[in-house]
């Protein structure tokens, strides 16, 4: 019962959000600002009950353990923010916050995003059992990364046979990119819409498996 | 009006009931053509299938509703690959919103009304269960567990398996600021997640005590809409070398390739479409006995594909045989 | 006290955790450690910012009884019943997504439906989109517009039945063209991280500092 009557809200809003593409109403701005306070609300209370009561609250108030005062009392520095006069004090916890986790942040993506990304570039582009695409794919692999890398490198006027042909290859490679890019897009929203029609049709009406 | 600006003048909401009419017609139509898997979904599902319940993986639900019709069925397929190899499962997510989705593929995975899922037992029921003379080991395992258990429970017919909260799985859910909790799971799991999500002592669980810190964990999986994904590469494969696999959204699949060719990454599921490979390759096995939501999708994916392209090509023998592409003749804005 | 501290611990932190991936020390493992712990804990707070700026906006909006004030009252009602029903009568979370419980009924029957199906309205612009507005103008867009088809039509079936070359090309056209310019793109988004991580350790950037108090 209670799932039968969720089912019946859930199709619901999900054809008032549909008549949208009719014209716009007030039951999809109904649904719009629901969702909003939804949302928030759904994240007020797991931050409350699996963050700051288990790891705060409980072991400061209950258990005593006195060392985690400091890390209420850098928390609350927060709600300082909508008070003018004292808002300079929300600085404290967002530089306890920010600081290390950008430091933690540069090595670790140079890493992953810089160095190993570099490296694979530096491929073979002829191996045994290599077919004649592979080697085609991994000149463009080299040449391409190259290229458009220079496309975007803004410092130097892209002229002459290095930056201007480079530039001039690399908006290519870029120009493919974006088409593969652009298919998947509409790959994707076409599954958001098959995903809701799948609910429609079965979970809704039953009218197929 | 030429023939020509009357197409292009047409209502757009000509085109949206068109679009409507396709997606919905096809489903009633069965084509079951068939989804060949490619070799960046198979290199997740290979390593998935060489784990075992000496092993761990951890699913990362980091995506919100609005792409759970991409995402969802990416979670559930690795899932339940786990559930059927008894993997245990750290269940995390990114967001607050994805704790009612990972909520919602367990449900689905363990629904007794459907065949072929799994049989779930609460932490509670087994941990506060009288077994008797038997003393429950403290670190006990999938296999341990089931030769106590049913002594008195009998697994459903169809069902695949039993499925233990706290040994096969444990739902930690989300914590702010993410890609520091990655970086704090390499140290211990419980300085994170103290309790799960229904406030159960994770320290007591026998899936935490066999896997203390995520450095023990097999594979990563993270699911997601956006480019939350390199934070587990950044901040779980550089900081302490867990194995990452991807499940995206097709709007980014193609951004990340980069990280398969460069072999930091096991593999990605790029939109239904990488669901529906790994959907195959399950039935293919015998861990599913039907297919999933994604491979049913994939039918009405091709003719609608079919569609945008009729309509892009139709959009431009209009643009140029109505000579638009000439100076001077403008468009008119359509509605 | 209002600039230089906040900038200085900045400063002082990224700096040490930086060194710390490269000499893991014990006193820098200790300092990451309770950093990893508590640091979450702390941003758990930074949600009241949020729930307290949206009150506030929509609360301004319901006294002034500006235009369809309504629909922000609507607002804070959904935004403090869902802690009503999953904090104070914490017998409707209780741990079982699946048993009757309003805080569960609203996040999957309405939060769920809602967000999927707007997300979803994106499929119909797309197809307006594709009718209207993607045209081979130039050689480029030319170009763009074969890679996007060939790509679309080789990952549906029906592309693998009206001929093997679809998917072929376009796994061709997914690995090689499009990984090179992806890859420029992304080390692109690497350096960027890299120098936004350095301009706000020395206090270049100071955009997080917020204007008031200067």
């Amino acid at each position: 019962m209670y799932d039968q009557i969720g089912i019946w809200v859930a199709a619901f809003f999900t054809l008032a959000i549909y008549s949208f593409l009719y014209k716009e109403n007030p039951v999809y701005r109904f649904a719009e600002h629901a969702v909003v306070g939804i949302s928030l609300g759904y994240s007020m209370v797991y931050v409350y009950n699996t963050v700051l009561e288990p790891r705060l609250l409980e072991p400061l108030f209950v258990r005593g353990q006195i060392a985690l005062l400091p890390v209420l009392l850098l928390g609350l520095l927060y709600i300082t923010r909508f008070f003018r006069s004292v808002s300079w004090l929300s600085r404290y916890p967002i530089a306890v916050v920010f600081g290390m986790a950008m430091g933690l942040s540069f090595p670790r993506t140079m890493l992953s995003m810089v160095l190993r990304q570099a490296e694979a570039t530096v491929i073979p582009i002829y191996q045994s059992g290599y077919a004649w695409h592979d080697v085609l794919g991994s000149l463009v692999i080299i040449i391409g990364t190259l290229t458009a890398l220079i496309y975007f490198f803004f410092s130097k006027p892209h002229k002459g046979w290095f930056f201007g042909t480079g530039s001039r290859i690399g908006i290519w490679i870029i120009m493919i990119a974006f088409g593969a890019t652009f298919g998947f897009t509409v790959m994707g929203r076409i599954s958001l819409l098959i995903g809701r029609v799948q609910f429609l049709l079965t979970d809704w009406l039953h009218v197929i498996q | 009006m030429t023939i020509w600006d009357r197409l292009f003048n047409i209502d757009r909401r000509w085109i949206f009931l068109l679009m409507g009419v396709v997606t919905v017609v096809p489903f009633f139509f069965k084509m079951g053509l068939p989804v060949i898997t490619t070799e960046e979904v198979e290199g997740i599902y290979n390593h998935v299938d060489s784990l075992d319940h000496d092993n761990a993986v951890m699913i990362g639900f980091d995506y919100q509703p609005g792409t759970m019709a991409e995402n969802q069925p990416m979670s559930e397929a690795v899932m339940r690959h786990c559930f059927a190899r008894k993997i245990p499962v750290f269940i995390t997510a990114f967001w607050p919103l994805g704790n009612g989705l990972a909520e919602q593929a367990i449900t689905t995975l363990t629904d007794p009304a459907k065949p072929g899922t799994f049989q779930r037992v609460r932490y509670n029921e087994w941990r506060e269960y009288d077994y008797g003379d038997e003393e429950l080991p403290d670190r006990v395992t999938h296999a341990e567990l089931v030769e106590l258990w049913e002594r008195d429970h009998e697994l459903r017919e169809d069902a695949m398996g039993w499925v233990f909260e706290g040994v096969d799985y444990v739902l930690l859910g989300y914590a702010p600021l993410f890609h520091i909790v990655l970086l704090g799971m390499g140290r211990s799991i419980t300085s994170q997640y103290p309790s799960d999500l229904y406030g159960n002592p994770t320290e007591d669980m026998p899936i935490v005590k066999r896997n203390k810190s995520a450095r023990e964990v097999d594979m990563g999986l993270t699911v997601s809409g956006s480019s939350t994904v390199l934070s587990w590469l950044t901040y779980a494969r550089e900081s302490y070398g867990m194995p990452i696999a991807f499940g995206v959204t097709a709007v980014s699949a193609t951004d990340y390739l980069v990280y398969i060719q460069s072999g930091q990454i096991l593999g990605q599921m790029g939109g239904l479409r990488g669901a529906a490979e790994y959907e195959v390759m399950l039935e293919r096995d015998d861990y599913a006995v039907e297919m999933g939501r994604a491979f049913m999708g994939m039918d009405v994916q091709s003719i609608v594909h079919v569609l945008i392209v009729i309509l892009v090509v139709l959009g431009n023998i209009a643009y140029f045989a109505g000579g638009y592409h000439r100076k001077g003749r403008r468009l008119k804005a359509g509605r | 006290m209002k600039r230089t501290i906040p900038l200085l611990i900045v400063m002082v932190g990224g700096i040490m955790m930086m060194i710390q991936f490269f000499i893991p020390h014990q006193i820098s493992q200790a300092i990451f450690g309770l950093y990893t712990d508590y640091v979450p804990v702390i941003s758990g707070f930074a949600l009241i910012l949020g729930v307290g700026s949206l009150t506030r906006v929509h609360y301004h909006k319901v006294r002034r009884r500006a235009d369809n004030w309504q629909y922000s009252l609507l607002v804070i009602v959904t935004l403090y019943l869902m802690p009503v029903f999953g904090i104070i009568i914490p017998a409707s979370i209780g741990g079982q997504a699946e048993g009757p419980s309003v805080f569960h009924f609203l996040y999957n029957y309405v939060q769920i439906p809602i967000q999927s199906t707007m997300f979803s309205l994106l499929a119909f612009y797309i197809a307006s989109a594709a009718f209207r507005a993607f045209r081979a103008r130039s050689a480029m867009a030319t170009v763009l517009m074969l890679a996007a088809i060939i790509v679309m039509m080789g990952q549906v079936p029906i592309g693998d039945f009206l001929g093997k070359w679809f998917p072929a090309t376009g796994l061709w056209i997914l690995r090689f063209p499009n990984l090179a310019g992806k890859r420029a793109i992304q080390l692109g988004v690497g350096f960027g991280i890299l120098a936004t991580n350095l301009k706000i350790i020395f206090g270049v950037e100071r955009n997080w500092l917020g204007g008031a108090g200067k």
